[in-house]
């Protein structure tokens, strides 16, 4: 503790003296800030809440910790090798700008750095993923002006940017998960499944691919507990309905998107499934399939680049449902997750500018 | 059953270190003390002594019954040493010096008081007036005198509340030592003779309602007397949000309650009031609580006005802190630098939270059994058996607005403080920040209190507040028309401070 101190106070008084050093503040003042609370006072009110940006984001991490452990479980130690490779580049991507930017670190990339390995397949190369997080904090974050100004989840970004520029790797090969047993904690990655993979596709494809194709469906209890195919993070679906639960109570997470997206996803399934059966998968089947519970709690309900408008989140939440099992049951993709929040994101200072206007009616022209 | 009415937002202040302890202390009579002649509201008052005259506590020492005020008394026995203009919260002020004796008797109104049933409304209202607890409550006591911007028969409704809803309550039962319910209903007896007209509100916390358990005949017996329930979560205690929970009315945000005919006095304030009319008392001392965690034994004190702050804090505070001093309230109150300023009838707290000027280490992994949080990420909120603690330190790097929304939903008044503050600080300054209803901003300071990234929303909106009235887009027209039961409004009724 005072070693650090020490060490800290050190870099500090050097580079005040010496420019080149100097340059790197933001790195040290970060270190600083992450190990030391503050010690400057309020003014007006006299006292402050004692939550702040660090404990925020940390707890967003606290909630993906269940899918986190979960997916070394089932696809092996590359897993975590994929999410340091997303830490390592995403963060250098941050420090980069900041420095140029003269600015101080934000923690958003923490929770960014996090998300973007969940929504990865398991077999992608590790360069891919490196490339992914750099294209997605610097186009979907940065270029905008950092973080609180992005329209786009960062997260989101990247991953279409890799579907799109690599749709074989990003859809074509699914892996086995590991189960029982250790699990994946005794491997690296499950090769066997890999190269099987190649010779019949169909055999570990997502449940999604199965219904698609007419395959038989795995049970509830295997989709719940992350038995079958799918992204890194996304198949553990109990340990994501606990996480996003838990950010919910603790007021981290705003329980309207969450709630009106995973209900419109019932009830348009419902509806559709009713007329449609071949076209519409199962309601339940729906909300247990993809990676439905990773969006719904953890990237739609993203504070920057949902509506910020009570209602406007009721609406964002049903608009997301529609476009989900729009996209799945059309359209030649079999996950409409991500592009539906990524279209809601287009349309959210829209839907804001809409309630504004309605909630405050004007008072002076 | 009363009803229970609310508010949307808020925030509720639970369980805090520092409640005063439930006995009344009596302050001995100091042997000086300071007399400013603005106290609260209202303009400055006519000095009518100069410095050698010997006064007595209970003797009127300033007052002016051409400009909205209520007389000002000298609190003890002496001789009066100095008087100066001094600044006094921002306003350029007389105060009065009187060395004192050490005596503590004082004078009543009148020699002989009368039953006071018999007095006839007149007496009553120039009783009051003399007692200076007209001065009292939010916006004054009207009467024929000029203490209250309107007149009695103006006035349509009172409101008599305690809530608990502050981080810090005196609790009623303390308020009640030497007093009963039964005065307390004196009282508002007393205001319903001044103001036939008004429909008398009595508002309590929930928790506090087995203090009015006798008076359930007299409650039924009056069709002019109504008892509702407050939640107690803050602001309860502000005049805009009595307002629209008691009455059910939109209050004219920036203005007086009683400039839409409604008067509002806590419950001290009408126990003031008895004793002005039944015992011909003065208004020449207060309770005063002393809560937060700074001070040694957080208590209740009864002090004479114009006692010097140091009087009070000296050897009360806890040793090895370097105490903050506030006024009144936690979140909007004012801060007491200077000790050498007295006491004055607007002050109900003085609250004392230490100043925190640590680095913590590792503070954002840290449990957090006494830290308060909106949000429920710290275990205190799970555990109500520890106590919470304040203290000054800002708790957080200040980072850019993420939208988390939590300013909105605690705002109290139903404005979005986020989107404000974006505005003001791209010093975009025009018609929007009217029509997204800036001008409703109560400045609660609960949108600063619960931001995560530490934004002083607040001193944004203030800012932006300021900024438009420069430009033309005033209040007035904001606000203004959508009132047609305004009845006066002097701009310079609030005097220079804020509400």
């Amino acid at each position: 503790m005072n070693l650090i101190r020490y060490l800290l106070d050190n870099i500090n008084r050097i580079g005040e003296n010496q420019p080149l050093i100097g340059k790197f503040k933001p790195i040290y003042k970060a270190l600083d800030d992450f190990f030391y609370g503050t010690d400057k006072v309020t003014s007006l009110p006299h006292v402050l809440d004692h939550l702040d940006i660090k404990r925020y984001m940390s707890l967003v991490i606290l909630g993906l910790l269940p899918a986190t452990i979960a997916s070394i479980y089932f696809w092996g130690w590359r897993a975590l090798l994929i999410i340091i490779v997303s830490y390592v580049f995403g963060g250098a991507v941050e420090v980069i700008f900041a420095i140029t930017r003269k600015k101080d670190i934000h923690e958003g990339f923490l929770v960014t750095g996090l998300i973007f390995p969940l929504i990865l397949p398991p077999s992608i190369p590790l360069w891919m993923v490196a490339v992914g997080i750099v294209f997605g904090i610097l186009f979907g974050k940065e270029v905008f002006g950092g973080t609180g100004r992005n329209i786009f989840n960062p997260a989101l970004v990247g991953r279409i940017f890799l579907s799109i520029a690599f749709p074989r790797a990003m859809s074509a090969y699914w892996q086995k998960p590991f189960i029982g047993g250790l699990g994946g904690f005794v491997h690296y990655q499950n090769v066997d499944a890999l190269t099987k993979a190649t010779a019949d596709a169909l055999t570990y494809a997502t449940p999604l691919n199965l219904f698609r194709s007419g395959g038989e469906l795995p049970s509830y209890y295997n989709l719940l507990m992350g038995f079958s195919a799918g992204c890194i993070g996304e198949t553990f679906r109990i340990g994501l309905i606990a996480g996003g639960l838990f950010l919910i109570l603790t007021r981290i997470v705003n329980w309207r998107i969450p709630l009106s997206f995973l209900a419109s996803v019932l009830i348009f399934s419902f509806i559709g499934n009713h007329f449609m059966p071949s076209r519409f998968a199962p309601p339940i089947f729906q909300l247990l399939s993809g990676g439905l519970l990773l969006g719904a709690f953890f990237m739609a309900t993203d504070p920057v680049t949902c509506p910020f408008t009570r209602a406007g989140k009721w609406i964002g939440g049903v608009i997301l449902g529609f476009l989900v099992i729009l996209i799945r049951s059309f359209s030649g993709y079999v996950e409409g997750v991500m592009f539906a929040i990524v279209l809601l994101n287009v349309f959210t200072p829209l839907i804001d500018r809409i309630v504004l206007d309605i909630k405050y009616p004007k008072v002076v022209k | 059953m009363p009803k229970h009415v609310a508010f949307r937002g808020g925030y509720r202040f639970t369980n805090f270190q520092g409640q005063p302890e439930n006995i009344i202390e009596e302050f001995f009579v100091p042997n000086i003390v300071r007399i400013p002649l603005i106290q609260g509201f209202g303009s400055e008052l006519d000095c009518l002594i100069k410095v050698g005259d010997r006064v007595f506590a209970g003797q009127i020492i300033a007052r002016n019954d051409q400009n909205i005020s209520s007389p000002i008394h000298a609190t003890i026995n002496g001789i009066v040493s100095d008087i100066r203009r001094i600044n006094y919260f921002g306003q350029n002020c007389a105060i009065v010096t009187i060395k004192g004796d050490g005596s503590s008797e004082y004078k009543k109104i009148q020699e002989k008081p009368a039953n006071w049933q018999e007095l006839s409304i007149e007496d009553i209202e120039e009783k009051l007036y003399l007692s200076g607890v007209s001065a009292l409550g939010y916006s004054g006591i009207p009467s024929q005198f000029n203490s209250s911007i309107i007149k009695p028969n103006e006035v349509k409704n009172i409101i008599v509340y305690m809530s608990d809803s502050d981080p810090f309550n005196i609790s009623p039962e303390l308020l009640f030592s030497d007093k009963s319910v039964q005065n307390l209903y004196d009282g508002v007896i007393i205001l319903h003779k001044i103001m036939p007209n008004a429909t008398v509100y009595i508002a309590t916390s929930r928790n506090y309602r087995n203090i009015l358990d006798g008076l359930d005949d007299q409650l039924n017996k009056n069709d002019w007397l109504k008892y509702r329930y407050l939640r107690s979560k803050y602001p309860q205690n502000h005049e805009a949000m009595l307002v629209q929970t008691v009455l059910k009315q939109k209050f004219p945000y920036g203005y007086s309650s009683a400039s839409i005919g409604t008067i509002i006095l806590d419950f001290q304030s009408v126990l003031h009031v008895y004793e002005a009319i039944v015992e011909s008392k003065p208004l020449i001392e207060r309770t005063i609580a002393l809560c937060g965690s700074a001070w040694q034994k957080p208590s209740i004190v009864k002090v004479r006005l114009g006692t010097i702050l140091d009087d009070i804090v000296h050897s009360r505070i806890k040793d090895g802190i370097k105490p903050r001093f506030i006024l009144n309230n936690l979140l909007m109150g004012t801060e007491l630098k200077d000790l050498s300023l007295p006491i004055d009838r607007s002050y109900s707290q003085i609250i004392a939270i230490p100043e925190d000027t640590e680095r913590e280490f590792l503070k954002f992994v840290r449990l957090g059994f006494r830290r308060d949080s909106y949000s429920r990420t710290f275990i205190s909120n799970f555990l109500p058996l520890f106590q919470k603690e304040f203290d000054t330190n800002k708790h957080g790097e200040e980072r850019p607005c993420i939208s988390c929304n939590y300013c909105e939903e605690v705002c109290p008044v139903g404005i979005i403080p986020h989107i404000l503050s974006k505005y003001v600080k791209r010093s975009i300054i025009d018609e929007t920040l009217a029509n997204l209803h800036i001008y409703d901003c109560i400045q609660c300071g609960l949108c600063s209190y619960v931001c995560p990234s530490k934004i002083p929303l607040v001193q944004h909106i203030k800012e932006g507040m300021e900024m438009l009235t420069e430009q033309g887009c005033t209040r007035d027209k904001c606000i203004l028309p959508h009132f047609d039961n305004i009845l006066g409004i002097v701009d310079s009724y609030r005097g220079a401070k804020e509400i």
